[in-house]
Parts: structure tokens; sequence; C-alpha cells
């Protein structure tokens, strides 16, 4: 009915005050599609690195393993079948056999886990093609965080000690044959890996797998004696802490987006309470009362178009620059994150992301002018047109 | 006879009250307009014209009595009922313009239109006609602010009558306007008045209104003292 345009242009009439406002809530809109995109690139960034380095398309898993309870491991393996061997030919299946161990660098001992994985495979990203065949030595490769963690460097020889599957300990000298590069902690962080049949002879398990990883080629369907996981599954707890940052970044937003939203309160009070002849004479008009709070609730929720506009104009350029350059992330690699983390991460805006957050400001920003605007309905038309203080 | 009177107006009793005691700003007050009357209410300042001006346009009700506007009574119509009756029927004029200061010369009259349904060339056709009879169609786009204080209350009159409405509420429409442009200001309404037989209903002190009334009211404490129809030779 009474148009937006002058709603706007008595806004635009109200000169810096409403720019103050404006430029407060866009802010905040910024930041809220900003900190969020960021979370969502985080995330999705993860979970591409993860599926990448770690879960495949998702993973068969032996019925007793748990990757939670490392006491599940020593039951933990079956022998490959010969479907399954074929599938590993194709490339389609990656077998890992699990076993944990003690490793002692530099006398320390630490309890690490060894995964044996098959040299050829090609379905996750880990360099196993850098693993040279045993030649009476065995090779190992492992992350630079657990490098890092155990002073080890490439050619250096590690003393691990381990139960074979009777029980029986054993130790052996490895091999550092190549450290590599992964931003998934759980790649890297206390893993070591060697050549499968190395550690199924190791342990004395010819022939036998914990868990089978599959990848692009697998056509789907049941293996007799396994377990699928899929990647909502393996995905799902990673999934879940990094959403958490969401909420613990809500409040710093919040907070913005409250501050914002007080200047607009007290606007509409202080507009309302300056205006009073203006609302005695939209009455005399012929307007309603509801009509009147109408118009000033409007009035004071173009605050929240402004700001959209005005956040878009310096929003938009930015979020394009950051999602070309990425955010970098500089020293949080050291930090005790177990969540994946790349070095730099590309901010992701969905527009889900984008339309939420619009509807968010707009709403907010309607119900504080709505508030003050109710004042108007108790006015008495008289009175507001003498502009008399209520 | 008694169906064309515009307003009827029957013991009308108007108390405000102050702190703990009662004020009676009108005192038995009866009074009847014909269509197309040209009225002016005069007297002192604290005699009620305001008070009387708000009851017929509805912005304020009755303490008692019975006020009959375009056959509504003013006391029973809901808020609703009453903004109706003023956004088709009565237009206001107020001695400081009270003009939106943010909009044009143009969108200030085209406001009173808004909330009629009306085409925008339907629209933009009176508005356009209103801003000729007060002889302001060169300033369409001007802001309020810009404005002299004459071409202000132009404005405003041009707002009250583009809706062409049946009466038109004005309260000390010259006060603050000088000789030329008050005679200017009323003749266009006296214009008006014949052209369309709007009615006109002023409270005003001033002596330069009286010539051009065809009906004087003199109100004294709340109640009328003297009602004088003037002939003009002219007529
Ligand atoms: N809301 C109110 N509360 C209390 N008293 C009021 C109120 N409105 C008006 N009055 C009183 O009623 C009387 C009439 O007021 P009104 O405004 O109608 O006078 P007026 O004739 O228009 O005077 P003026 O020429 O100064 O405009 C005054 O004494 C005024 O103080
Ligand atoms: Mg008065």
């Amino acid at each position: 009915m009474l148009s937006l345009k002058l709603a706007i242009k008595n806004l635009l009439g109200a000169g810096l005050r409403t720019w103050l406002n404006v430029i407060a809530l866009s802010f905040a809109f910024v930041l809220i599609i900003f900190y969020n995109g960021m979370i969502d690139g985080w995330n999705r960034q993860s979970k591409r690195d993860t599926i990448d380095w770690e879960s495949g398309k998702g993973q068969f898993w032996h019925p007793e393993y748990d990757r939670y309870d490392p006491y599940t491991i020593e039951d933990s393996h079956a022998p490959l079948s010969r479907e399954i061997l074929e599938e590993i030919e194709k490339k389609n299946l990656a077998p890992v056999l699990v076993s944990q161990a003690t490793a002692y660098p530099q006398g320390r001992s630490i309890g690490v886990t060894i995964f044996g994985i098959d040299p050829k495979q090609t379905i996750l990203k880990l360099p196993t093609a850098t693993l040279p065949a045993s030649n009476g030595t065995d090779y190992a490769i492992i992350g630079k965080s657990m490098a890092e963690s155990a002073n080890l460097s490439v050619g250096d020889n590690l003393l691990i000690r381990w139960r074979d599957k009777n029980g029986t300990f054993d130790a052996r000298e490895i091999q550092i044959a190549s450290i590599f590069k992964c931003d998934v902690p759980i790649v890297d962080k206390g893993k070591i890996y060697i050549a499968i049949e190395t550690l199924q002879e190791m342990l004395g398990m010819e022939n036998e797998a914990t868990l089978l990883v599959t990848g692009e080629g697998f056509e789907f369907r049941e293996l007799n004696g396994w377990v699928f996981k899929d990647n909502d599954f393996l995905l799902a707890d990673m999934e879940k802490i990094i959403q958490s940052k969401k909420v613990s970044g809500s409040i710093l937003q919040a907070l913005l987006l409250i501050i914002a939203l007080i200047a607009i309160f007290d606007t509409q009070v202080l507009s309302i309470f300056r205006r009073q002849k203006e609302i005695g004479t939209y009455i005399a008009l012929g307007l309603t009362r509801a009509q009147v709070v109408g118009i000033f609730t409007v009035e004071g929720a173009a605050h929240s178009l402004l700001a959209i506009l005005l956040g878009s104009a310096y929003g938009i350029p930015l979020f394009l620059w950051l999602n070309r350059t990425g955010i970098a992330m500089g020293y949080a690699e050291d930090m005790e994150f177990d969540l994946p983390l790349a070095e730099v991460i590309y901010p992701y805006y969905s527009i889900r992301l984008i339309i939420i957050t619009v509807i968010i400001v707009i709403i907010t920003a309607t119900i504080v002018s709505y508030m003050p605007a109710r004042k108007i309905s108790k006015m008495k038309p008289t009175e507001a047109l003498k502009g008399k203080l209520q | 006879m008694e169906n064309s009177s515009i307003i009827k107006i029957e013991k009308l009793i108007k108390r405000f009250s102050v702190g703990k005691s009662e004020f009676t700003a009108l005192n038995d007050l009866s009074l009847t307009v014909e269509r197309g009357e040209f009225l002016g209410l005069v007297g002192p300042s604290g005699s009620g014209k305001t008070t009387l001006l708000n009851i017929i346009g509805s912005l304020d009700t009755p303490s008692q009595g019975k006020v009959t506007v375009i056959d509504q009574s003013i006391a029973s119509l809901s808020h609703k009922q009453s903004a109706k009756l003023r956004n088709r029927h009565i237009g206001f004029i107020f001695q400081t313009y009270n003009l939106l200061p943010v909009y044009t010369v143009y969108e200030n009259v085209e406001f009173a239109l808004l909330l009629q349904k009306l085409s925008s060339s339907v629209r933009h056709k009176s508005v356009m006609d209103a801003l000729e009879w007060v002889g302001l169609t060169d300033k369409v786009k001007s802001k309020p602010s810009m404005l002299s204080g004459g071409e202000c209350q132009r404005v405003a009159i041009a707002r009250s009558m583009v809706k062409r409405p049946e009466i038109v509420l004005a309260d000390e429409p010259t006060a603050n306007l000088d000789s030329k442009n008050s005679h200017h200001i009323l003749q266009t309404m006296k214009d008006l008045n014949k052209e369309l037989n709007t009615t006109f209903i002023f409270a005003t002190h001033d002596e330069k209104v009286m010539k051009y009334l065809n009906r004087k009211i003199s109100l004294e404490d709340g109640q009328i003292v003297k009602d004088e129809i003037i002939q003009h030779s002219k007529n």
C-alpha cells in the first residue's frame, strides 16, 4: 500500500543517524555471512580432504572393528575373498590392515597405529607409491606432524615392537622412506604406514585385512563378512565439531547484530517521539493508527534493506577476493587441532546461507522497529498534532 | 431541509480532565452547518475553536451531546470508520502546514490519495489538478524546505483538496502568513468553495479572513455567543 520508496525516503531524510545504523547492521550482516561461509568452506574442504586421504567413498569394516576402541583392533581381521581380491586388482578397493604397536624413537616409547596398506592403491591420496618394496629392510611412510613429534627424518630407522596374532611380542627396525604433508590429523598423528604384505607377514595374518576402502569405480554391493560404513557415518564426528564452531562464533555475531538492532530501536523511539506532529498529520489525512504503525515499522525495517545493499557493496568484492585467495590460517597448524585444517581455507558462501542471513536481518530489524512503533496506537491524534510530549 | 445539513451538532459538551479536576472546553454547543458554507469560528484564545474542529474532524470525541458529520455520528465511530471519514470526506489545513518534509510537493499532495485504490494515472491527474488550483504546478519536485510559508500552505490546501472532500477544516490557516499570502490563500479557498461546493470551516483570529466568510460564529468559553450570516454585495 504505502510504498517502501517513501519509507526509504524518510530514512535517508534522517541522514547520518540512518547511515550509522545501516553501517552497524551491514557489519553484522557481512560478518555473519563471512564467518559462516568460512566454517562452511572449512567443512567442505575438510570433508574433501578426509575423503581423499582417509575414508574414500566409504569403507567396509571387519564386524569387530571400531576405530574409537583400540582394543577391538586385535580381533578385527579377516581373509580377503577372491571377489575382494579382484576388486583390489581393479583398484576399486584398497585393503588396510591395522595393528597397535609401540615405537621407540630415540629411546622414547610412543604408542602408534600401524596401517598396512597396498602400495599400489590409488584410491587414497596417501603417497603409498613412495613405499619401496622390502629388500631386507622394511620401509614406512609417515606424516609431517608424526615426523615432528617423533623427531624423525627420511632415512631414519625406527624400532617398533608389536604382538603378532598369537600374542607373541616381536620387534623390528623400519626405515622412514618418505614424509608426507596431510591436513587431516587422524591420517598423520601417531600413524605409521607400511606395505600391507609386510604387516601381514609381521602379524602372521597372510592375506588378511581390517578394513577395505572403496574407490570411485566400486559398484556398491554387500560384501559377505564385512560391514559397510558410508561417509555420513565416517565424517559425522568431524562435521559435528566443525558445526559446533558455528555456535561458538555465533555469540560474536549475535552481539554485533544486537548492537545494530539496539541502535535501530533507539532511532525508532527517538523518531516516534520527535515526529508526533507527523503522526497526527497522518491520522488527520485518514490513515488508521495501525497504518501509521505500519509506516514506522516499514521505515525501521528498511534499515535492513539499506544494510543489505551496503553490505553487498563491500561484502561481495571482499568475498570474491577471499574466495580467490583463501584465508591463510597461519600458525593454527601448530595448534592442537584434531580437525583437518588446511593452511588456506576457501570460504564457501551458499545461497542458503545468504538467504537465511538476509531473512534474519530483515526479521529482527522489523521486530525492533515494530516494538517502539506500537506506542503510536496509544497516542491521541489531537495531542500528537500539537507535538506534545507523552 | 434537515437532511441537507452536512454537520449537525446538538448540545455538545467537551470536557478535559486536568489533573484531578475537569475543564469544560465546549459547553452545551449546538450548531448546524449546510453544504457549501464558508464559515469562520472566531473568538479569544482558549474559547474552544480548535476543540470544536477536532471533534467535527473526528480526531476527538464528544463528552456529551450528538455530533453528526455527513450522516455519521462521531461518537459511535470506530478508529477505522473515523479514519475512513477523514480520508474520504474531510480535509485538514493547519496553522503550521504539517507537510511531510522528506517528500516533494507532488508526493505530499499524492499522499492523501495513496489510501484510495486509484490507478496511478487517475492519481496523477488529481494531483496535478489540485496543484493547478493553488498555482504550484511549477514546484512539483520541490521539497517543503525550499518553499515559502505561503507556498507551503498552498501545498497543504492542495493536499486537503485533492481528494475533493465535502468538508475542509482549517485551523488558523493564515496565522503564519503575511497579508498578501493570506489573501491569496483565502481567495484560492473561496474559489474552490464556489467551484466544488466544498464546505469550509475556519478557526481564526485573523481579521483578513472575515471579509471572505459568509457566516461567522463567535465562541466564548465554549459557547456560541454570536452567529452571523454575512451578505457580500458581490454575491
Ligand atoms: N487535551 C487537553 N487537555 C486539557 N485541556 C485542553 C486540552 N485541549 C484543549 N484544552 C483546553 O480547552 C480550551 C479550548 O482550547 P482550544 O485549543 O480549543 O482553544 P482555541 O480556541 O483553539 O484557542 P487558540 O485560539 O489559542 O488556538 C483551552 O482552555 C485549552 O486549555
Ligand atoms: Mg486553536
